[in-house]
Order: C-alpha cells, then structure tokens, then sequence
C-alpha cells in the first residue's frame, strides 16, 4: 500500500515526439484513480512508465514516498493487469496465479493459501486446474486480476482490462472490479478510453488528450464543471451539445432560443472576460418538452421549436434528435473529439442536438415539438481556447 | 449443410484415397526396397524379389562385426547432437534478439546470416580443408562441429524468429511485472511457449547434419571422425569382386533409424496452437 506521485513526469521518445507532458498527479494510498481519453492521449504511456516498463525522460516518480525512476518493473512492487490479459499459456491458472510468488521465492503453503484466497475471492476454485485456452473471456479476465492480487501489491495497473470482454460482461466485472477494489483497499491506476467506466470506477478521474492532464476531479465534478470544451464533450453520454452563440449585454442569443442569463452564469462570464462569440455547452437532460415545464419555470430558460428528427425511447425517458439550421459550433477540441467518436466524416449540416425528454411528452417522430432548456445549466465555453467560461469550483 | 469433413462425396473419398496411396506407395516403395535388401543373402541379393525368398540377418551381422561402421555411428550421433544443440542455443538467442529487440546492424546480420545459407558449400570445401589442415582441425569431431554450426544456424535462425514473432510481447510485460528478471522472463515464459519451434529447428539441424556428405568426405580421412554416409561409400566386400550392396542396405536402414526416432520422439511436443489461450480470445 502506498501512494504514488507523479512529478511534472513527461515521456518524449527518441524521434522528439512528445507522448506525455509535465504530468503532475498525487495518487492518495487507496484511491481508485482513473486515466481516461482518447486513444494516442498517453494514457497508457503514463500507466507504462508507473509500471517501469517505458523510461520516464523527465519529472520524478515516487512510489510510498521514494524515487523509482531507475528501478526496474520487478523492483517496484506493483501488479499490472493488461488489456489481453497476457496469461502464460502453458500453465494452469493455479501456476499462473502462483508465477510472482514463486519468482519471490515464497514457500509451498503460502503460495497454496494465498493462490486458494485469491480464487475464492474470484470464483475461480473450480478452474484452478485449467489452461488458459480452454477459458471464457470472462474466466481469463478474473485469472488476470487473481493473478495481480496474490502477492500483496503496494498498488494495481489496469491498461483496459474490460475492453476485451463483451457488452454484459463488461457491466459485471465493472462492478466486481470496483467491489474488489473497496475489499482489498489497494491503490489502483486504471486506463480506459470508455468514458462510463471513468464515470462509474473512479475515486477521481484524469482526462488526458493530447499527452496534457486537462483536468483532475471526481467523476461528478467533472461532468458538472469541465474546465474546457474537450473534457465537457468528452464526460457524459450522450454527450454535451454545443451550438454557437453570441453574449450581448447580458443575453446569449442562439439557434436554440433567447435567454437572459441567471445570476451566477452572469457573475462567472464577467469574471472570465467572456469575448462575444461563445459556444453554448448544455447536457441532453436539461432540455424538457415545454408543454410540461411549469409556468413558472418556463421564463428562466429559453424555447426553441423544431421537426424532431428522431425519437428514441427508453421507456423511463425519451431521446429526442433535432437537426437545426446553422453552423455547427468550430474549435480544435471538438473536431478531436468527433474524430475519437468516429463520427468526423458522418455527413451533416447544421446543428445536431439530443434531448433528453420525460417519458410523459407527446413528442412524436417527424413533428414539430417545443422544447425548453434550463438557462441556469448552460455552460459556455471560449471557441479559441476552449476553456469553460463559466467554471467555478463549486 | 453437413460440415466440411461430411460434405465429402463417395466420388471425393475415393479420388482423395487414390491420391493419398499414390503418393505414400512412391514415398515408401525405396525404403521398403532397401529394407527388403538388408534382408536378403548374398547369394539371393539380386534374384529381383521384393519379398526376400530367404530371410537373413547376415548382412546385419557384417557391418557390425568391424569397428568401421559402429565406429561410424558413433562419430555421426556425437557429431549430430552437439552440432544441433550448440546450433539451437544460439539460433535461439540472435532469433530472440531479432525478433524482440531493435538494434543497430540487426538487418546487416540477418542479411549476413541469409548469405551465408545460399553460399554455395562446395565452393567453400578447399578453403576449409585448407583452413582445418592448418589449425589441425582436419579428420576431427569439431572439424565438422563447426561448418555445420555456420550453415545450420542461419536455418536455425528463420526458423525461429518466426516462432519468436508469434509469441505475444505482452506475456514478456506481464512477466517482468510479476517480477521477473529478463532472464527469468525469458527461461520460464518465453523459452517454454517456443519450445515447438525450438524441437522443429532441432529436427531440420539434426537432419542438415546427419545426411551430410560433402563436408564429411572432404574433412575427414579416418575412422575417427569419419561419418556414416561417408562410411557407407567405403564399404567394400570381403573381396573385390563381391558387390556390398547388401552392407550398404543394412547400414541405410540403421541409419535410418535414428531420424524416424528423433522425429517421433519430438513430433509430441510440436503442438500446434500452444500459445492459445495467452491473449484475449
């Protein structure tokens, strides 16, 4: 048990290309922390060099306090889950499970009690006896992670280790990784590039793109108050809509309505010295169909009238697609992001928007509905920058 | 729709079957044949008959009676074996390093290496008994050990990296972070999962060294380090009139011997697939 440090750690390979910069992160003993972005952001890069197995070129690592930038993988005391699990196929998952304690010359009845604890803990007694081959996708994951916590390490490295697994499967190991997480109160570093295992695993969450930190919190902080356009994209699913708008004299005029912004919005963009063209950020759910927005709430937010596109629904809510005229919002971080998605070349023009409406709206597939938004909930961000204009600690 | 193996027709079956006996007739009908001669006496050994009329072990009997075939032998086993181990340990480690590791040169040595086994080896036969006469290797064990190191461990290194390729790096990873030493990493994951590549490149090396006759005619002149191949073509009657092809059955058959062992005791071990299993699936 211990916890890790991460001093202005950078990682540039010998081509000159930057992977990892200045990454700064104090990993308390026992966190669950999470790296998450898209692919090519660093993230594995940074796990590797906790892991020993990439040279840190600048910045300091400290693991319980001490430097271990020159020690090897071995020295270090950490276990390493790998997204292909990297099993060894030619032993049983009892050996697999006993390799670190044996490579540490434990004896014979430890390694017994301890390979039998592990099992039990991840259901795993009945295969102890079995080659990797003739596993499930699910059994392999476990025999991984069984054979990470055997030896008592000071902290786990996870690089995806779900990302193999199918749909369902996915969702239950989740929740046993982080139940097993709680149990064994070991400090953990996991990569991901799904931004639902960031939300649901974590203690905190990094977001990294580009070889950058870009922002630090726990996952609700993070959804609530992104410190810039990539993080706000990239946090929630659906993801956060983005239109262009303008800010005159206290009233932010887009595609999506009029509104006067709320107090604090007000107080936030004038501290920031907000310029005039803005983009306006605003999650699916704070849209509602305006027929079943009370009266009085219907004037502290905006009102927008359009031919719904789509209609999905869940059953608890509806998701209702919109495709209005005008341009889409432009800044380099939603590009990256729309690229990350995959969604870079989908032809469109204008704005696409999703709501999320209550299940008891008459939104119907192909007519015109109203629909409000909350004007206190809108986020805006600086197109050139991307920095969140309206970011507040709180 | 049957599978594959039951979508077979009766037409196919037997058309496969034809086919599969022609074959296996051609491959073997030589090998019976200079079986069926071993067999034989001296005095039915040309009467024609693929079936020996009378059975005898007499020439059984004639080659290992003097010491210049068992000699033979034993210089060809010590020979072969330790060829092909020295030949394994080190195509396995450049075939390692060649497959894993980026460093300077590493094109220069495979192109090197890949010269080396189209190089002609007759051209190379003066030089080298020119060479062995001088440092008194000549008509020794290593005076044959060594060119067949050179020209088996190229062999030895294709067909290796390939294996080495086919192991998934990761498994390297996990080890190192499970906390081994390279050199663990290497002898109790690595090594183990290329271990059917390692028996298949000991078979091919074995072979390369055990049929050769070029060097083993022109580096040898004695008893003892003299090969059975080059043996066999010493073989005379017991006078000069009197054709050893009897002896030279029997002797092709012992010799014989020793491969099909040596590939049926092996051919366990090449489990295709070993590496199933390693990563996701």
């Amino acid at each position: 048990m211990a916890e890790i440090v991460l001093d202005k750690v950078t990682k540039r390979y010998p081509d000159g290309a930057l992977a990892v910069q200045e990454v700064n992160l104090e990993i308390a003993d026992g966190e669950f922390i999470i790296l998450v972005g898209p692919s090519g952001c660093g993230k594995s890069t940074t796990l590797n060099m906790i892991a020993g197995l990439e040279d840190i070129t600048d910045g300091e690592l400290r693991i319980g306090g001490q430097r271990v930038n020159e020690k090897a993988p071995k020295d270090r005391d950490i276990a390493m889950v790998f997204q292909s699990y990297a099993l060894y196929p030619h032993m049983t998952v009892k050996e697999n499970m006993a390799f670190p304690l044996r490579l540490a010359k434990v004896d014979n009845a430890t390694v017994e009690k301890k390979v039998k604890e592990a099992a039990d803990i991840l259901d795993l007694s009945q295969h102890l006896d079995r080659k990797p081959s003739n596993l499930s996708g699910g059994q392999r994951q476990r025999v991984a992670m069984g054979r990470a916590i055997v030896r008592n390490p000071k902290a786990f490295l996870m690089d995806e280790p779900l990302s193999n697994l199918d749909a369902k499967l996915r969702v239950q190991m989740r929740t046993s990784v982080s139940r097993l997480q709680k149990q064994l109160g070991t400090t953990t570093v996991y990569v991901t590039h799904d931004q639902t295992e960031a939300m649901t695993l974590g203690d905190r969450v990094v977001v990294m793109r580009g070889g950058i930190v870009q922002q630090i919190g726990a996952p609700q902080f993070l959804y609530d108050h992104p410190a810039n356009l990539f993080v706000a994209g990239f946090i929630g699913s659906p993801s956060m809509n983005f239109v262009p708008a303008t800010l005159e004299n206290g009233a932010l005029r887009s595609v999506i309505g009029d509104v006067t912004l709320t107090d604090r919005v007000r107080q936030l963009v004038e501290a920031a010295d907000a310029p005039r063209e803005v983009i306006l950020g605003i999650r699916p759910e704070h849209f509602e169909d305006a027929s079943l927005v009370e009266p009085a709430k219907l004037s502290a937010g905006g009102k927008f009238t359009s031919q719904v596109d789509v209609l999905e629904s869940m059953g608890s809510d509806k998701y209702a697609y919109f495709n209005l005229t005008g341009e889409q919002a432009a800044s380099a971080e939603l590009q990256e992001l729309a690229k990350d998605a995959g969604s870079d070349d989908v032809p469109g023009d204008g704005i696409s928007l999703v709501t999320r409406l209550s299940s008891a709206s008459g939104a119907v597939e192909g007519a015109s509905s109203d629909i409000w938004f909350d004007a206190d909930k809108v986020q805006l961000f600086d197109p050139s920058s991307g920095k969140n204009l309206t970011y507040s600690e709180r | 729709m049957a599978g594959i193996g039951g979508a077979e027709t009766t037409g196919k079956k037997v058309g496969w079957g034809l086919l599969n006996a022609v074959v296996v007739i051609y491959a073997l009908v030589p090998v019976l044949w200079i079986v069926s001669l071993s067999f034989k006496s001296s005095a039915t050994l040309a009467d024609g008959n693929f079936i020996p009329r009378e059975w005898s072990l007499e020439n059984y009997q004639n080659i290992f009676s003097t010491s210049e075939f068992t000699r033979a032998l034993f210089n060809s086993i010590g020979i072969a074996v330790i060829a092909t181990a020295i030949a394994v340990v080190f195509g396995t480690m450049a075939a390692y390093a060649i497959a894993r590791l980026d460093f300077p040169g590493k094109n220069l040595l495979v192109g090197v290496s890949l010269l080396i086994a189209m190089f002609p080896q007759v051209s190379l036969v003066s030089p080298l008994f020119e060479i062995e006469r001088t440092l008194g290797l000549f008509d020794t064990w290593p005076g044959l050990i060594l060119p067949y190191i050179t020209f088996a461990l190229p062999l030895a290194i294709y067909t290796l990296s390939a294996f080495f390729r086919e192991i998934p790096w990761e498994l390297e990873k996990a080890a190192k972070m499970d906390g081994a030493t390279p050199g663990q990493a290497f002898r109790r994951v690595i090594a183990p999962l290329a271990a059917p590549g390692v028996f298949t490149t000991a078979i091919l090396v074995f072979i390369f060294c055990w049929n050769d006759f070029l060097f083993a005619i022109s580096l040898t002149s004695t008893e003892q380090s003299r090969t059975v191949p080059v043996a066999l073509s010493f073989f005379t009657g017991s006078s000069q009139f009197e054709d050893p092809a009897g002896s030279i059955a029997a002797a092709a058959v012992v010799i014989t011997i020793p491969i099909i062992l040596f590939v049926l005791f092996f051919q366990r071990r090449i489990v295709a697939g070993l590496t199933s299993g390693a990563v996701k699936g």
